[in-house]
């Protein structure tokens, strides 16, 4: 079966999405989960009100059945108390939809491990958050072929920014260095990534959209492991701190901050 | 059918084409190798078809093999080439956004003794000359790089990466299947040793190809049997598939000047208007360097499958760089090569328009898109984050 050969009601749900958006207040928890990098992202937003879940929102980012099951699932889990929502597995979401491809089974199935995550996220509401994200961050160790690679892609510094010019550039960054350089660095290359293992960057909304505005691509929760190449930098291997994946980049740069 | 802009898929037949072609089924059903009358009129028609092959792209027809696709074509220069000349070396050097089939041939002549090394591009898909020479080694025996990219339509260097090899005493194949009757090709000019053609994708029936293999070129055949061309590619000849790939080359030799301009106009209006209705979108490939038919965005923040459900709802058929829309899952590794982030490879869109693109067509994309990719990204928790607050 070709991955695009989907049952009319997954086109229905893909074509008419149901509750669609984001919702805000006391009573809302998120779940999110997949990762851009796989291409599927998943947001639920469930209101909970005595026990039941009230309101449900999605967002998605992905293929035409991960649409439809993010839409799916928050039909079957509107009016249900969290006890009952949470037993919705992604069985029960590809079966209500007529089934799915076998290959999108995983990869786009994602709704009800979101739903999960979102009434989990609930429960430990007023909670102290717990600082899991930013033990990630802590710890440096070696890059492979970062010695062997220096001065040829790998830089530490910004002084000599002529050699950047329509370069690829990886930027490393690490909390508390500034991230006013890496601007600076978009008027000498289109290019520029900003690699950071946080969920997010820690920033001025100011700065970020400065950031964003100036097409710096950031990516999060990610990790270099390896830099390879011929006589000079052309790739890296990069770990996702999310999923536990490692998937390669090609670069010309890498400057690690 | 609505609009078709995939001809980087599969293109017709164009009719003129079949109307060519007609008689060699029954009619003059000739087997080129008998030796009576019968016989002597297909070897004709077949010698015929390998000069029109051959003046296409200004070989001799004798370096003309005729072949059952582009595929095979690879296989028969890159495997025959590699097997016959052990004695040149065992290193050969590809390009990181070849055709699949080029990247799984030399896995398989890896597994065969072979060492390969493969050149990275630039962020449009370009190779460096400088890159390539840097790693030629003594071993070094074959080069192969396309003559552009069928996905992105970046065009290589091709005459420079020729002169180098001629220089370097190495032989250089190109699979052109993506640039035949889009661009001028000429294995003199190019210093080409070995070249990829393939009949559909100049309007002629599938099933059919060719591969130029300059004279002193020695290689090996794959298909062994009855001796058929020059003993290099066995099987009774298919006439009538040869006939129409003569007949579409013979009419590209006659349209290609205005089948191009008329193409490139398609394509600037693409490039250049979606990016100004559509905030937010990129265009991948080379901004100069690229196939006359060949326009490749990205938009931020949404997914190429979902954009190309959308589109096939419009009635409008186009393909995706996107992972999601392939058997593996894996995003194109062209894109990733130009360097790319995988949820950007995610978020693209292939047009390529052909000699049967209507304006109607691109009117009926460029339509449709800006409300299509503006739906997709109220849907998506990347685009509306992007954007600041806007939900």
């Amino acid at each position: 079966m070709k991955s695009t050969q989907y049952s009319e009601k997954v086109l229905d749900h893909f074509r008419n999405p149901r509750n669609t958006g984001t919702l805000e207040g006391e009573n809302v928890a998120v779940g999110r989960v997949g990762n851009p990098t796989c291409g599927d992202l998943m947001e639920i937003y469930i209101d909970v009100k005595d026990d039941t879940i009230n309101d449900i929102k999605f967002k998605t980012f992905g293929c035409g059945s991960a649409i439809a099951t993010a839409s799916m699932v928050t039909e079957l889990a509107k009016g249900k108390t969290l006890d009952e929502a949470e037993k919705i597995t992604r069985g029960d979401v590809a079966h209500e939809l007529d089934g799915l491809p076998p290959v999108k089974m995983h990869c786009s199935n994602l709704a009800a491990d979101a739903l999960k995550d979102a009434i989990r996220n609930y429960r430990e509401k007023g909670k102290q958050p717990s600082a899991a994200n930013d033990e990630a961050a802590s710890g440096t160790e070696p890059i492979e072929g970062e010695k062997e690679f220096a001065g040829k892609g790998v830089y530490y510094h910004f002084s000599d920014p002529v050699q950047f010019i329509d370069k690829r550039v990886m930027v490393l960054w690490e909390q508390p260095k500034p991230l006013e350089q890496v601007l600076e660095l978009t008027k000498y290359t289109p290019r520029v990534i900003l690699v950071t293992q946080l969920k997010d960057i820690p920033v001025s909304e100011e700065l970020k959209n400065k950031l964003t505005g100036a097409n710096i691509k950031i990516l999060s929760q990610a990790k270099l492991l390896k830099i390879s190449g011929f006589n000079e930098v052309e790739k890296v291997l990069m770990q996702n701190l999310a999923e536990d994946e490692q998937y390669e980049l090609f670069v010309d740069a890498v400057l690690i901050l | 059918m609505g609009s078709y802009l995939d001809y980087q898929s599969a293109r017709p037949v164009d009719p003129r084409v079949v109307v060519a072609m007609l008689p060699y089924f029954s009619e003059k059903f000739g087997n080129a190798s008998s030796l009576h009358l019968v016989g002597d009129e297909a070897t004709r028609d077949l010698e015929d078809a390998r000069k029109t092959v051959a003046g296409f792209i200004n070989a001799e027809p004798e370096e003309i093999i005729f072949t059952s696709g582009a595929t095979e074509s690879n296989n028969l220069a890159l495997i025959g080439y590699a097997m016959r000349n052990r004695e040149r070396g065992n290193h050969i050097i590809i390009s990181e956004v070849e055709h699949i089939s080029i990247h799984n041939i030399v896995k398989f002549l890896e597994k065969n003794g072979f060492i390969v090394s493969k050149v990275p591009v630039d962020q449009y898909g370009r190779v460096s000359v400088k890159k390539i020479a840097d790693r030629i080694i003594g071993k070094t025996m074959l080069i192969s790089v396309g003559y552009a990219s069928n996905e992105i339509g970046t065009v290589q260097p091709v005459a420079e990466i020729g002169r180098l090899c001629r220089e370097r005493n190495i032989a250089f194949h190109t699979d052109a299947v993506a640039a035949e009757g889009l661009l001028p090709l000429d294995v003199k000019r190019d210093s080409i040793d070995m070249l990829t053609l393939s009949s559909n994708d100049m309007y002629g029936p599938r099933g059919v190809g060719a591969l130029f293999v300059r004279k002193g070129v020695k290689i090996n055949p794959l298909i062994i049997g009855g001796g058929q061309e020059n003993g290099l590619r066995s099987g009774t000849e298919n006439v009538a598939g040869t006939i129409g790939m003569k007949a579409a080359v013979e009419l590209m030799q006659q349209e290609m000047y205005d089948e191009v301009t008329r193409m490139k106009g398609f394509r600037d209006t693409l490039i250049e208007r979606i990016p100004k209705l559509i905030p937010g979108t990129h265009l991948n490939g080379h901004p100069t360097e690229r196939l006359p038919n060949n326009a490749h965005f990205r938009f931020d923040g949404i997914e190429g499958e979902s954009l190309l459900l959308s589109l096939k709802d419009k009635d409008i058929s186009i393909s995706t760089g996107s992972a999601c829309s392939s058997k593996t899952l894996e995003p194109s590794h062209t894109l990733i090569s130009c360097g790319l982030l995988h949820e950007e490879a995610h978020g693209s869109l292939q047009v390529t328009v052909g000699r049967f693109t209507t304006q109607n067509d691109i009117d009926s994309l460029i339509s449709a898109l800006p409300q299509v990719v503006e739906r997709l990204r109220t849907l998506s928790p990347l685009y509306n984050r992007k954007e600041g607050d806007r939900s």
